[in-house]
């Protein structure tokens, strides 16, 4: 297809995700000239994500309604099934656990649909490969579309990049994530799965500082995946050799009674961020949103939401920007603002019961998992530690020290 | 299936296109930034790579692996 590119744009947006298209969107609608460059054929494929997204985020959380058709052959969910290592189960359903198993597929291309209908310009097969830069500040990029080198202008970069985001550290951003804040992740999508309207999440050795998964996508269809920490051991104890696939294959091995009829029609895998976000958003003329900028749950390791809410704080600042002709750090700041007033906080909290929960054994979980119930696995969720920290202790007291960063 | 296709690469940065899944979690976690991940294909850019192997350990297929 032929493309007529002009020579500079208002917004020049790296990645045709979530994160990207809403800001494509958003800034669009409100009259400025964006180009999305994504360096994949197909915008959503392939996938590699658990494809969860919760209710809330629908018109909720941001004022910005999912354009139709975005959650079309996606599977709707109750709430959350939680799992401890001898498959005790706690239930939670409310407004966050809520949703749909999305067709990531179907939603990424309706919301870069969205982007294109408000005028934004998006050009698949678009691969960045380094910044523009003019007196020392950032005006473009050069990318590589069709085997023709070409550079286009903006005086506003944004990195919508995903965990590969090499262009944010071109920028001087610090976001590779270390070993021990990444899970690696495998995940089959397979049919012969008996599923509820939950998700499944299961905790335990099984999947060593992290869970599998069972993300339904119909009646007897299903995302069936693992991840597992960055710095952990192997299937035989291999010393710093996480291995997502073989205890995602043991997990399906010695449950028959569930995956026994099953079988994968796609496998898919990634790395996810599941620390905390990176330390700055924004620089002169440039901003990071999204999984680039490790806007990631660190429990569930979700990001569309967050990624959308990026994109739509971060489109509202640039609008500003735009209409002040200033593109300064300074000027782009409250996009860095909002989204940490909205996120960081439940994020933090998150981040801190990850970091006790991977020191716990089996033994432990068991204990939380024997002495918990489901409403005190909403406390939890939503950040009130003190009673479940209580009922815990109570039951097993040597856990004080791992428990205690909780209180 | 030749060798150039399984296991494609330099002298260093060696990836066994058969396990491969292109999900770039090597790309996400490379501290050099020297892996990228294009379409369907890995590619390093050897005269970056630091050797230290996260890339290899992070890989969830294992299809990388890193001669010192």
């Amino acid at each position: 297809m032929e493309v007529k590119l002009k020579n500079s744009y208002d917004a020049i947006v790296i990645g045709g995700g979530p994160a990207g298209s809403v800001f494509a969107a958003t800034a669009a609608a409100k009259g400025m000239g964006v180009l999305v460059l994504e360096k994949r054929k197909e915008i959503g494929a392939p996938v590699r994500c658990g494809e969860g997204l919760a209710e809330h985020w629908d018109a909720g959380k941001i004022p910005m309604k999912l354009p139709k058709g975005a959650t079309n052959n996606s599977f709707p969910i109750g709430g959350a099934a939680l799992f401890g290592p001898k498959f005790q189960r706690l239930e939670v359903r409310n407004t966050e656990s809520k949703g749909w198993v999305l067709d990531r597929k179907v939603f990424d291309k309706a919301l870069a649909m969205q982007a294109g209908r408000q005028g934004a310009t998006i050009l698949p097969k678009a691969r960045v490969t380094s910044l523009v830069k003019e007196g020392g500040k950032i005006a473009g990029v050069k990318f590589v579309r069709m085997n023709e080198e070409l550079e286009v202008r903006a005086p506003l970069v944004v990195s919508a990049e995903g965990m590969e985001n090499l262009i944010a550290r071109q920028a001087g951003f610090s976001a590779v994530a270390p070993l021990y804040d990444v899970d690696t992740c495998v995940q089959y999508e397979m049919v012969g799965v008996e599923c509820e309207d939950l998700i499944e999440i299961y905790f335990g050795s099984a999947a060593p500082r992290g869970y599998v998964w069972v993300f339904p996508k119909g009646k007897d269809s299903a995302n069936v995946g693992i991840g597992v920490g960055g710095l952990t051991d192997g299937m035989h104890g291999e010393k710093g050799q996480p291995d997502p696939q073989g205890y995602l294959d043991k997990f399906i091995r010695e449950h028959p009674e569930r995956f026994g009829k099953a079988t994968a029609v796609s496998v898919q895998g990634g790395v996810i961020s599941v620390g905390a976000p990176i330390n700055e958003f924004v620089k002169d003329n440039f901003m990071v949103i999204g999984t680039a900028a490790h806007q990631v749950d660190p429990i569930h390791g979700g990001g569309i939401g967050l990624a959308m809410q990026a994109g739509y704080y971060g489109a509202k600042a640039a609008i500003a920007a735009h209409e002040r002709k200033d593109y300064s750090k300074q000027s782009l700041y409250p996009y860095e603002t909002e989204w940490r007033a909205a996120a960081q906080p439940t994020i933090d909290k998150r981040l801190k019961l990850r970091r006790v929960l991977e020191k716990m054994n089996d033994d432990d979980l068991n204990a939380v998992f024997d002495n918990l119930d489901n409403k005190d696995l909403e406390k939890l969720l939503a950040g009130d530690f003190r009673p479940v920290v209580t009922k815990v202790l109570a039951k097993r007291p040597q856990l004080l020290k791992v428990v205690s960063a909780l209180a | 299936m030749d060798s150039t296709d399984s296991n494609a690469g330099g002298k260093v940065f060696k990836l066994d296109k058969s396990k491969c899944i292109y999900c770039a979690g090597c790309a996400a976690v490379c501290p050099a930034s020297c892996i990228m991940l294009n379409e369907t294909r890995i590619e390093c850019d050897e005269a970056k790579c630091i050797k230290c192997q996260v890339c290899e350990k992070v890989c969830p297929v294992k299809a990388i692996k890193i001669v010192k």
